[in-house]
């Protein structure tokens, strides 16, 4: 056997971070990640925002983060960084930022003076999300997912956790620009399958792949 | 008016004002391989009878022919192949170019069909032979079941599916659902939409508007009107579909026939409001001979002659006791049919029907005998209560009308149109709106029935205008006996015969013939055979009541329940490099995994001599954070976790209340209050919610938070005598056996990736890292591990590998050498269980085990032939009687030999001990039971390295 080696790692090459969905051509690098670069022109579109950042928080349902927070379950609101604060559960959320702010993100949460203990888990690798664009987008979403998702039960800024195409899945309801849009995210290893389901069903409605700029994040 | 003198159209009319024919879009079909000609709009046997063509199938059990009756979905003698497609009713599905369209179920030929020898003896094949006969010799069941088979009703369908064929499921969330798309369903829908609810109008026919499609051109032009109303509102319409079953909660299946781009779809209504206005089915009328072809319902001729143009004989015998049978004979005459009116109001009757391969005239009821090639009947109507009925609906007979009406219903059901009463247009129209509007306010104001408690009230009471009743003679049999159902060959000579042999109730009798049990499900044949039981027993109709409506109210195809195939899959960050480098994938659970890359013994031989390095990314793996982790664990685990520092790892088992190991793994610490708990893979999703759940129920004061992590790391074991030289210059870790002892934990960067968290663990035996890194980096860093390891022999290996080194290692998996009886105690894991904890979940359980012993153990096993490998499963026997049983096997390829893991008694457990073996072929082979677990380096020296 060899002698044990203590010296340090070698001076490595920058790592390359891939989504769980496979990426397209022609490709781009954004924060680290390799991702998809290209745009659409259908009306209904699905774009990999995976390498966006995903923060998980957990506190008490009715303490001082909450209230700090000021996102309840099942809403979903922006805060004045941008970041999407999903209420994902009693005392849990989900926060949603730019590729690469994953630490700033924890880094704010951290320092907010709240007397309780917050638990902040970076969940950015964890989670494969996608964002469905468009005005089929229910539409589609009606053959994999039981839940009505009709303008008085899912308006803008909410948020739920059900099953699509048999996936356990955060479904967050964030139009653009006056635009239906969703954004669903799953456990990672399942984002490839959840991805390719639902460009299957989107085939009967003129589904469009577009990239993650093209997507506005 | 004349025939058409169309070739190949001897009976096509002129042009009808409500034709739904395209007559510029003729095409060719066969029918029985005589090739004939159709328009675009035709149905299959619409274009057929436009050819001259009288019988389309042979009845299931005499094999009589029959042809068209009701001219609709629901026509019990028009069930025809359609290519490879079996079962297709020819009376509603439309021609397409080319199709190949046959009888079913006859043979030679729809002709001469064999079994047509049944008529002869048909009197002994009444009600219930099949419950009398085939019982003696038992000897010759085979035949029968062979012999009977070929009696079984149905077409050929193809040996696989065709790659045509296309189904899907979808829901649908409507605050009204409109089952019914005639003239009361369009206006209810239209009605709820304006008052602002989503509403879906489903209808069974190809186009909306029930019975004014056929009707005059009064009714047309008002089909006209309520047609743009509903094409101006937001109502979502589905024709050709139809509402086949209602659920509690108001959860409604509906059937797609031609929903595009499938062959059939099925969607679920979750509805705020339902409105039934299914409408009114007519009833045959049972007298001899009417299952004749040419005896059709008044609603068939006015199909086909104002929907097809179709004229459907030259000299008819009208029985009419309604206004519905009135329009039929205006039409014929019309259509140039010579009529005989026989006036049911003004006591008009038939006696039978004439004819044998189809109608040649008819005994009235003044005892003439009329020839002729067509009987109409128009006797009168079967309410289609069936979806009210699935709502708790007991619908009551109402004796003026000779139908059934709704009682009570809940408040999200409604009912309106001919279901609802009798009167004219305007009026039917008006309940409709008034329906739709309630519905609307009922599914859209707040405190709607949606969620709300559902009183069940009697529908007059329900907020709609009663409709008056038109009485309408009770007509159910002639003077004579006839089929009440065709599809069964049930006449109502056999439901008699039934109630006199006892089975004198409606559901007994419909058990004892198979009335109502065919394709068509009672909905020609169910009153008709309550009357038919009711005039034997002497009782009124309403008193003998109904059989009961149950779901599906019409046909779905298995394709269309089982819909789109969603099989989530799993997939770890490096399944590209597995799927590039050719590993053979193994199905666990929803994980797809490499189970080897070709050669697992050299997989297990590059471990044991130089590294290897498996995707270990399935490992089950939990967040835990907050002060009360070692409480939980101390809970969880039958060991003891209160002294775990930092930075170090244990090995710990999870039994349930009753001592049954549930799971094991590692848990690290990787903070004051932070822990990385790993599970088995197949035990992820399971200890979560296990852990939740004491957390949520048991001990809800306790601050742990738990975040599931699994597939936020890729993870990876690095495994073998040179493991630390593959790593050793890619991580700022310091490896040296000092700083990073076995079952330690760091965290540190791997490959220029932060984050990573590193295990010295050793399922396999040997020096091994376990790696876990954000996941996204899981191929960068995998890729770069085996570049580093090149030198060093570097060798990816699969599970099957994983396996053999671990039960060399004598590492139990559990679930695989446990079972659901195996306690701690009986797993080799008696020395982990700590008793003198004050409490841990399952250890009353493993006390009491402890105080009575243990019925089996674990314990490693090695044939005295080296070759033999028994399989696992294979049986411990002592005097022929199983003790035990071998849990893994495998050839060792470090040992060059079988090697074992098995459950014997502990009379049986003592190292040296000789055990039979029974293997499954039959052979018994010896054993030798061994001092430790480990087959190979039982001192652990390898691992330690």
């Amino acid at each position: 056997m060899a002698e044990p080696t203590t010296a340090g790692p070698a001076p490595q090459p920058e790592p390359l971070a891939r989504s769980p969905i496979p990426t397209l051509t022609p490709t781009a690098i954004v924060a680290g990640w390799e991702v998809t670069d290209r745009s659409s022109d259908a009306s209904t579109r699905l774009a990999d925002l995976s390498p966006l950042a995903k923060v998980h928080v957990r506190a008490s349902e009715d303490g001082a983060l909450a209230a700090a927070l000021d996102v309840r379950f099942l809403k979903a609101a922006r805060d004045d960084y941008g970041v999407l604060i999903t209420g994902s559960g009693p005392g849990e959320w989900t926060l949603i930022g730019p590729a690469g702010t994953a630490g700033d993100i924890a880094g704010r949460l951290s320092a907010l003076d709240v007397d309780e203990r917050i638990t902040i888990v970076d969940l950015t690798h964890g989670r494969a999300l996608v964002r469905l664009t468009g005005d089929a987008g229910s539409t589609l979403l009606a053959t994999v997912c039981a839940v009505d998702l009709d303008e008085h039960t899912m308006p803008d800024g909410t948020c739920l956790r059900t099953s699509v195409a048999r996936v356990v899945t955060d479904l967050v309801r964030d139009d653009r620009d006056g635009v239906r849009s969703y954004l669903l995210h799953c456990e990672r290893s399942s984002g490839a399958y959840l991805a390719e389901q639902l460009r299957q069903v989107g085939e009967a409605h003129g589904l469009g792949v577009e990239g993650f700029a093209a997507a506005g994040r | 008016m004349t025939a058409a003198t169309t070739p190949g159209a001897a009976t096509r009319l002129d042009p009808q004002p409500g034709e739904v024919i395209d007559r510029t879009d003729r095409f060719a079909f066969t029918w029985n391989g005589v090739e004939h000609h159709a328009y675009r709009g035709d149905t299959i046997t619409s274009a057929l009878a436009a050819a001259g063509v009288r019988v389309f199938s042979r009845s299931f059990k005499y094999s009589r022919p029959r042809g068209i009756l009701t001219a609709s979905y629901l026509d019990p003698g028009c069930t025809v192949q359609v290519d490879d497609e079996p079962n297709v009713r020819g009376s509603h599905r439309r021609i397409a170019p080319g199709q190949a369209v046959t009888a079913q179920n006859v043979w030679p030929s729809l002709d001469r069909d064999v079994k047509m020898a049944n008529q002869a003896v048909g009197r002994f094949l009444t009600a219930g032979f099949y419950y009398k006969t085939f019982i003696k010799p038992q000897r010759l069941w085979p035949t029968y079941q062979r012999v009977l088979q070929r009696f079984a009703a149905g077409g050929t369908a193809p040996d696989t599916a065709p790659d045509r064929l296309r189904y899907d499921k979808r829901y649908a969330h409507p605050d009204v659902l409109v089952a019914g798309g005639g003239p009361a369903g369009m206006k209810a829908a239209v009605a709820a939409a304006k008052h602002g609810a989503k509403v879906l109008l489903v209808e069974e026919e190809h186009e909306l508007g029930g019975h004014l499609r056929y009707g005059d051109t009064g009714d047309l032009d008002r089909l006209a009107l309520l047609r743009a109303e509903v094409a101006a509102s937001d109502v979502e319409v589905l024709t050709d579909a139809v509402v086949a079953g209602r659920y509690d909660g108001n959860l409604f299946a509906v059937v797609e026939r031609s929903a595009p781009g499938l062959t059939e779809r099925l969607t679920k209504v979750r509805a705020g409001v339902a409105i039934v206005a299914a409408g009114l089915i007519e009833r045959p009328y049972v007298v001899e001979g009417n299952d004749l072809p040419g005896v059709l319902l008044s609603t068939a001729v006015r199909r086909l002659i104002n929907l097809h143009a179709v004229k459907p004989g030259n000299r008819a015998v009208v029985l009419t006791a309604n206004p519905q049978g009135d329009a039929a004979i205006a039409d014929l005459q019309r259509a140039g049919v010579q009529v005989w009116a026989e006036d049911a109001r003004a006591g008009g009757d038939i006696v039978r029907i004439l004819g044998r391969g189809g109608v040649v005239g008819v005994e009235v009821g003044d005892g003439r005998k009329v020839p002729c090639d067509l009987v109409v009947t128009a006797t009168g109507w079967t309410a289609t209560t069936s979806l009210l009925n699935m709502a708790g609906d007991r619908p009551v007979y109402e004796p003026r009308i000779a139908r059934f009406l709704p009682s009570q219903l809940p408040d999200d059901v409604l009912v309106t149109g001919g279901l609802a009463g009798d009167d004219d247009l305007d009026e039917l129209l008006d309940h409709a709106r008034a329906a739709g509007e309630l519905a609307a306010e009922r599914a859209t104001e707040p405190g709607s029935v949606r969620g709300a408690a559902l009183p069940v009230r009697p529908i007059v009471d329900a907020c709609l205008p009663a409709l008056p009743l038109h009485d309408h003679p009770a007509m159910f049999r002639g003077p004579t006996h006839g089929f009440v159902d065709f599809s069964e060959d049930v006449g109502s000579k056999d439901l008699a015969a039934a109630v006199a042999e006892g089975y004198d109730s409606s559901e007994l009798a419909k058990r004892y013939t198979t009335a109502t049990m065919g394709p068509s499900q009672g909905k020609l044949e169910t009153v008709n055979a309550v009357a038919a039981v009711a005039e034997a027993t002497g009782i009124t109709i309403g008193q003998a009541g109904t059989t009961t409506w149950r779901p599906p109210y019409a046909p779905i195809t298995l394709g269309a329940l089982a819909g789109r195939n969603f099989e989530p899959v799993r997939v770890s960050p490096m399944q590209p490099w597995h799927e590039v480098h050719g590993a053979a994938p193994l199905v666990a659970g929803a994980w797809i995994r490499p189970d080897h890359y070709g050669d697992p013994a050299a997989e297990v031989r590059a471990v044991r001599d130089e590294v290897g390095i498996i995707d270990v990314t399935p490992i089950g793996k939990l967040d835990l954070q907050g002060p009360d982790v070692p409480n939980l664990l101390e809970l969880l685990y039958v060991n003891k976790w209160q002294k775990l520092d930092v930075g170090r790892v244990r090995y710990g088992v999870m039994c349930a209340e009753d001592g049954v190991v549930l799971d094991d793994g590692v848990t690290g610490r990787l903070g004051p209050d932070h822990y990385l708990m790993s599970t088995t893979s197949s035990g992820a999703a399971g200890i979560w919610e296990w852990i939740e759940n004491w957390l949520q129920t048991e001990r809800p004061g306790w601050d742990v938070h738990v975040t599931p992590v699994t597939t936020a790391y890729a993870s990876m074991n690095l495994a073998g005598p040179r493991s630390r030289d593959v790593l050793a210059p890619l991580t700022d870790v310091d490896l040296s056996a000092d700083a990073f002892g076995y079952m330690h934990v760091r965290t540190g960067t791997i490959a220029a990736v932060e984050d990573c968290v590193l295990w010295r663990i050793g399922f396999t035996g040997e020096l091994s890292y376990e790696l876990h890194v954000p996941a996204g980096y899981g191929l960068h860093v995998w890729e770069t591990l085996l570049a580093a390891g090149a030198d060093h022999g570097i060798r990816a290996f699969g599970v099957e590998a994983q396996r053999t080194l671990r039960l060399e290692k004598g590492h139990l998996i559990v679930g695989q050498d446990t079972d659901g009886l195996t306690k701690a105690g009986s797993a080799g894991l008696g020395g982990l269980v700590k008793l003198d904890k004050p409490n841990f979940v399952g250890k009353p359980e493993l006390v009491w085990q402890q105080e009575v012993g243990v019925t089996s153990t674990l314990v490693a096993l090695q044939p005295v032939d080296p070759t033999e490998v028994p399989p696992e499963a294979s049986q411990i026997v002592v005097a022929g009687r199983t003790v035990g049983r071998i849990t893994s096997s495998r050839r060792s390829p470090t040992l060059g030999r079988g090697v074992c893991l098995g459950q014997v008694p502990p009379d049986l457990a003592a190292p040296g001990t000789h055990v039979t073996v029974r293997l499954p072929d039959g052979r018994d082979i010896v054993a030798v039971v061994q001092q430790h677990l480990a087959h190979v380096d039982p001192e652990g020296a390898r691992l330690r390295g």
